[in-house]
């Protein structure tokens, strides 16, 4: 036993101490990213902004700029974040497949082709292009379901399918936009590389609840995804019925997916590489990655949102392209540091 | 042994995958406490006979009672929390520690919300001691040797608390030395035991009772005498076999080569025939 406990502390020390400054870094990252924009505003405008009721050091117009503008905005990039985050560690966990990502089952082509539909086919009154991505990604989830079939059981069948199926849908959307005018064609690429800039209060509603329902499903199923990270065999053995877990918690996934896609576009990287950097900062236990790709998901993507819209003066850049940009280059350094470390020893 | 009852109750098990039948009208006993080897080559059957037994194979036709009761009767929970299954060398993509891999036996005893609390980890720290791994509980389990893997598997077996521990070609891969230790940690744990092994020296040091399994059927059930004799042995695995005492216990040991009488092509023959009846994967093509 005294050889075992110490080795015990050794990883649960710091754990609490991780959360607790990942937490406060996201504190101050939304304070941070709602003072800054075309019109700066202090810490402690912000604070009055979101918390005082009379006689505060602020006016009326940069209260409206926090309230209606900037705020809905980080809200809407923090839920991003965190959404394809724990998306991608759930995936990548009952998958079993490090490259898994929220894109996996062709949800960013299948909302993509919604939303060109709406845009080039329908006129936008009728219904919105959020509703039309979200039809869309419905539909790629449904498809894929379909064609994987009963061998849903089988890890390779079911990635085949998604590749086959983001295929089909994106040959579509080249279709339509090839039959397109050019302005709607740039508008579905700008609308494809992502961006926060239309947020707004009432729909953020939508992405809110289905993350929150999603984690609660993923924290309760917990031990099940755990237990198949030694292989199906034996998560079968410990009681475990991998097949409808790995299919149910696919669904929730693609949910989750669809939804932030048809609100903010395909925004890539965050949830393929997050996941592995709270990986390698907490372990492999699965609760903690979740919580972990939580914190610094949602951090990361408003970071993201504030470097996209403060690089350029006067213009905003796609969150899609600042992600890869900002995000690979984070990575490779801790590639670079962890494979260093591992020599070291 | 007075009270014993069978654990296992086989009657006429027969199974088909793809209209192939993998096993064939087997019927058989294991009583509690025992230690059985599964024995026979490649493509007998033993896999998928231990599959049946914890209800990977269900589609099977005949009796299985676990229990006294039929095995289909269990719900997947209460078959977990009374058969632990060691397979084959487990493999894992992303970078679980051993204390985790272990902690996973605790799934079926534990609801899905509830944490870990101290009883467990206690219960879990036990297991590593019992198979000598306590100083090893924080290391990534892709960096133990073969052997350690095997016995963090044991331990996460143990952390389970079955009746009855289920082992599937366990020293694969395993150096001499740590075949028998992981055989002498499963006897050690003094519940039923059933293992197919490959080695059949390995599996005369160890076990109570022997089946031996030939084309999905059995062809021999019982103590050493009567399984591992030279005949039985010249049948099923097509070598020349040399039976003795042991020298260092008295079981018996067992010497073999090819036979020179045996005439290669026929000996081809029965590899052939015994590759195509093997169940390589039946679900996949299913």
């Amino acid at each position: 036993m005294s050889t075992q406990q110490p080795a015990q502390q050794g990883f649960t020390l710091p754990y609490p101490i991780l959360i607790i400054s990942s937490i406060l870094l996201l504190i101050f990252t939304v304070a941070y990213a709602v003072s800054i924009g075309s019109v700066d505003l202090s810490l402690s405008q912000v604070v009055s902004a979101l918390f005082c009721q009379s006689s505060c050091d602020i006016n009326s117009i940069e209260q409206k700029i926090v309230w209606d503008i900037r705020l809905p905005r980080v809200l809407m990039a923090l839920i991003t974040g965190a959404g394809l985050s724990i998306t991608g560690a759930m995936l990548q966990s009952v998958t079993r497949n490090p490259l898994a990502d929220p894109y996996l089952f062709g949800i960013s082509s299948g909302s993509a082709l919604g939303a060109v539909t709406v845009m080039a086919l329908l006129p936008a009154a009728v219904i919105s292009i959020t509703f039309g991505a979200l039809v869309g990604g419905a539909i790629s989830v449904a498809l894929m379901l379909t064609l994987a079939g009963r061998s849903a059981s089988h890890v390779e069948r079911l990635l085949l399918a998604g590749v086959a199926v983001s295929f089909m849908l994106s040959a579509f959307t080249s279709l339509i936009l090839y039959y397109s005018s050019p302005e709607i064609a740039a508008t579905l690429l700008f609308w494809m590389m992502g961006s926060f800039s239309n947020s707004q209060w009432q729909e953020l509603w939508m992405p809110y609840t289905m993350v929150a329902f999603g984690l609660l499903l993923f924290i309760i199923f917990r031990r099940w995804v755990s237990a198949i990270q030694a292989g199906d065999e034996s998560a079968h053995t410990l009681g475990v019925p991998v097949s409808r877990l790995r299919l149910g918690m696919l669904i929730i996934c693609s949910a989750i997916t669809a939804v932030l896609v048809a609100h903010v576009g395909g925004i890539g990287f965050v949830g393929l590489m997050i996941p592995h950097i709270c990986r390698f900062i907490v372990g492999a236990q699965i609760h903690r990655i979740l919580v972990m790709c939580l914190l610094l998901g949602s951090t990361f993507m408003i970071w993201v949102d504030v470097i996209a819209r403060s690089l350029l003066e006067h213009q905003v850049l796609p969150v899609g392209v600042v992600t890869s940009a900002v995000g690979s280059l984070f990575f490779f350094v801790i590639l670079k540091s962890r494979s260093q470390q591992t020599i070291n020893k | 042994m007075a009270l014993s009852f069978p654990v296992f109750e086989a009657e006429e098990l027969s199974w088909q995958a793809s209209d192939k039948f993998i096993l064939q009208q087997l019927s058989f006993r294991v009583e509690q406490g025992e230690f059985v080897g599964l024995i026979g080559p490649n493509g007998a059957g033993k896999s998928s006979l231990l599959r049946c037994l914890y209800r990977k194979i269900t589609n099977y036709s005949g009796q299985l009672r676990f229990m006294q009761q039929p095995l289909e009767h269990y719900s997947r929970q209460a078959l977990a929390q009374q058969i632990a299954v060691v397979l084959q060398e487990p493999l894992s993509q992303f970078e679980l520690s051993v204390y985790e891999v272990i902690s996973m036996g605790l799934t079926p005893h534990k609801r899905l919300l509830s944490f870990d609390n101290q009883q467990d980890r206690q219960r879990i720290a036990n297991a590593a001691a019992q198979v000598d791994l306590a100083d090893k509980l924080q290391q990534h389990f892709n960096s133990l040797s073969g052997g350690e893997k095997q016995r963090a598997m044991i331990a996460r077996a143990i952390v389970q608390q079955p009746k009855v521990l289920l082992m599937d070609e366990p020293t694969n891969h395993l150096d001499i030395r740590h075949q028998l230790e992981v055989l002498a940690l499963a006897k050690s744990l003094g519940i039923t035991v059933l293992v197919s092994i490959h080695d059949l020296n390995l599996a005369a040091s160890f076990c109570d009772r022997f089946i031996l399994m030939n084309n999905g059927s059995i062809v021999a059930n019982g103590d050493y005498q009567s399984v591992l004799t030279q005949t039985n042995l010249e049948q099923v695995f097509g070598v020349k076999a040399e039976i003795d005492p042991h020298p260092f216990h008295n079981g018996p040991r067992i010497t073999f080569d090819l036979d020179s009488s045996f005439d290669l092509d026929s000996s081809f023959d029965l590899d052939n025939a015994s590759n195509s009846n093997r169940p390589s994967d039946p679900e996949r093509s299913s």
